[in-house]
């Protein structure tokens, strides 16, 4: 696991966060409706730690990842994010001479490495890119020093920066964009689904590369976008499970998976499809009914109690809140009326 | 690979497709052979590129135009009846009556393979009138019970509405229920589940299955994601570079893998399992099949190449235990097992 450092305040503090956007329709774009795709979201981030974010297509994980970085604005609530272990700052509110600064800091990575990277730069151009920008190099001497030792880092052969990326394979190319988003020495990842357009063969390549670039550059810290609960296990260090864009359970990594909580937590894991014939055979398989409520129509009480098997009177009419039921050491967040009461099954 | 036995329905030999282009040839199958059993579900794994898609669209004859399929057999048994589909015309009446009716095929996006501009309805019916000549008001209810029993909501209302209007999860129900209307013998799914969350692939998995157990048909399933195969074949072909590398049962391939590329998968991936801590890429990456490797096409990855000769000869295919088929250099001996 990597070197997380508790004792001081978080890298990151998310609290109330809310990205509504607006449902137009016809010509003069008359608004119908508004779709939550964050609607409330806290988690705070230690520095040197993995935070995956979990959970369907249409969740909130992708547009919480966006508003991190404000690539999309939120509609309400407040990031605040210690620069360099000065006082906090709010990303939310902060001025565009902020921004600029900030996203040295922050850096963002995206699933595909087809269409991420410019296909007419050189990876020489791509990489150095934004230490030009940011004024970090003086010349491009210094420029190819720098982006040399980057490609050592991600283990391809710096001989090559001169190429094109067609040139490179997926699992090259992603390793080409982790070197782009390291080079402004960052303290903070957001990798959206890093690994979800690469061969399975080379999946691992990429995950292992993030585990031990966090190792060597001491408080890399990463917010891990991702749908595949298999690479969530592997790679993170707490896990946050979202729903049609709210938290419902938030914990350590092993807790969550041994004895999950939430019903919605216990279903997609029953759900993941393990590489195992005798363990999933026999295993019965929780399926859920229905899909992922709409979120510019959510239902009433708690979003998740049409698809629960265990839902009661009052998952229809109060929507439960997200609380902590665990202990002081291992906080573990919940948001289901029932929480203490259910047996809920986990990973054997 | 694997033995032929009286209840094979539908037998693969020696299969080649190859694609031409002013690049070159491009050989997306070459020398692929495989049985599958009657009510019994196969499935094809290996990563982008390997040539699993191209065997689907092979059997159908349904290959793009600049592909050919050059040499082999697809041998399909009805009723005790032997057909080459290689030796029909791709346009004959033949084959026609054999796709959707004797082998029929779900896709990875139903969005692009239902017509936009007709109702699912309209095109299941179509299917239905084609194959089993039933009138328009016996082909609509029909296919309103066939949709009821893939779980479609409301079947005799959503029987008129367009694909674009249904979610992804009742697409992929309603092309499921277009595959089996004609109560087909072979199934072929060609990534069924990869374009859909986790929570609806398995209500799709488990539709699959239910769907199969009923009706008794063959079914293939092509897909990169060696869990959907754990849960549900019986047997599995593992293919690499237009060739299979391993043929055994799910037990052997996933508790006694012999070829070092499956093996090699199966410790590139993540487990749920409690305790998994630990994955183990295979070095570099798939081949351009423009430009195969010589030899045993998975040599420069192998972590157990042996020079002289991995890199020179094509290793054969060796059964190292009953019903289990490897092509790799390290079993092709006279005094293996």
């Amino acid at each position: 696991m990597s070197d997380i450092d508790n004792s001081s305040r978080p890298l990151v503090e998310v609290r109330d966060l809310r990205k509504y956007f607006e449902a137009t329709h016809g010509l003069l774009r008359k608004v119908v409706g508004t779709v939550k795709a964050v609607d409330g979201v806290s988690f705070s981030i230690q520095q040197g730690e993995t935070l995956a974010l979990v959970g369907e297509s249409g969740c909130g994980k992708t547009t919480t990842g966006r508003c991190l970085i404000r690539a999309v604005d939120p509609s309400a609530g407040s990031i605040r994010y210690s620069f360099d272990n000065a006082d906090p700052i709010d990303i939310a509110t902060v001025d565009k001479h902020q921004l600029r600064e900030l996203r040295r800091s922050i850096r963002l990575m995206f699933q595909d490495p087809y269409s991420s990277l410019n296909p007419r730069m050189t990876v020489f151009q791509i990489i150095s890119e934004p230490l030009l920008i940011n004024k970090l190099v003086q010349n491009q001497s210094e420029a190819r020093d720098r982006v040399q030792s980057l490609l050592q880092m991600v283990h391809l052969n710096p001989n090559k920066m001169d190429r094109y990326p067609h040139a490179f394979s997926g699992g090259q190319r992603q390793r080409i964009a982790i070197a782009r988003a390291l080079a402004p020495k960052p303290r903070f990842l957001i990798a959206d689904e890093p690994v979800s357009a690469l061969d399975v063969s080379v999946q691992a390549q990429v995950l292992n590369l993030l585990k031990d670039l966090q190792h060597e550059l001491r408080g890399l810290t990463y917010l891990f976008v991702a749908h595949n609960l298999s690479v969530v296990k592997y790679q993170s260090d707490r896990v946050a499970i979202m729903y049609v864009g709210k938290i419902v359970e938030l914990t350590v990594t092993e807790e969550l998976f041994l004895t999950p909580k939430h019903p919605y937590t216990e279903a997609l894991i029953s759900a993941a499809p393990d590489p195992e014939p005798r363990a999933v055979r026999r295993k019965k398989r929780i399926v859920l009914a229905g899909e992922v409520a709409n979120p510019a129509d959510p239902p009433s009480g708690c979003y998740f109690h049409p698809r629960c098997r265990y839902a009661k009177d009052v998952c229809r009419t109060t929507e439960p809140p997200l609380r902590d039921i665990g202990t002081a050491q291992q906080p573990h967040q919940v948001a289901c009326h029932f929480a203490e009461e259910l047996t809920l099954r986990g990973i054997e | 690979m694997a033995t032929e036995t009286a209840d094979d329905v539908l037998s693969v030999h020696d299969l080649k497709s190859y694609f031409f282009s002013r690049e070159g040839t491009l050989r997306a199958i070459d020398g692929l052979s495989f049985n599958l059993k009657a009510g019994k579900v196969l499935g094809i794994a290996g990563e982008s590129g390997c040539g699993k898609s191209v065997t689907a669209q092979s059997i159908l004859r349904i290959l793009p135009r600049h592909g050919k399929t050059v040499s082999g057999q697809v041998l399909l048994t009805r009723d005790g009846k032997v057909t080459d589909l290689l030796a029909l015309g791709e346009e004959s009446s033949e084959i026609r009556r054999i796709r959707g009716k004797e082998i029929a095929m779900i896709f990875q996006e139903p969005m692009t393979s239902f017509s936009p501009v007709h109702t699912i309805g309209d095109q299941i019916i179509e299917t239905i009138r084609l194959h089993r000549g039933l009138s328009k008001a016996q082909a609509r209810a029909s296919a309103i019970e066939i949709l009821e029993s893939v779980g479609m909501p409301h079947p005799s209302r959503t029987i008129d509405e367009y694909p674009f209007n249904l979610s992804g999860g009742m697409r992929q129900r309603a092309m499921i229920a277009m595959a089996l209307s004609c109560n087909p013998r072979v199934l072929i799914a060609d990534e069924p589940t990869t374009a859909v969350d986790v929570t609806i692939q398995a209500q799709v998995l488990e539709l699959i299955r239910q769907m199969q157990a009923q009706l008794g048909m063959a079914v293939i399933m092509i897909t990169h994601d060696l869990g959907v195969i754990a849960e549900l074949a019986d047997h599995v072909l593992i293919m690499y570079l237009g060739r299979g590398v391993e043929f055994g049962s799910v037990e052997q391939i996933f508790h006694n893998p012999k070829h070092p590329y499956t093996r090699g998968l199966l410790a590139s991936i993540p487990k749920l399992q409690k305790g998994h801590t630990l994955v183990e890429p295979i070095k570099g990456a798939v081949p351009n099949p423009y430009d195969a490797p010589a030899g045993c096409p998975f040599h420069p990855r192998c972590p157990q190449f042996m020079q002289g000769t991995c890199e020179v000869t094509m290793p054969q295919v060796v059964e190292v235990e009953p019903g289990h088929w490897v092509a790799c250099h390290l079993y092709g001996g006279e005094d293996q097992r």
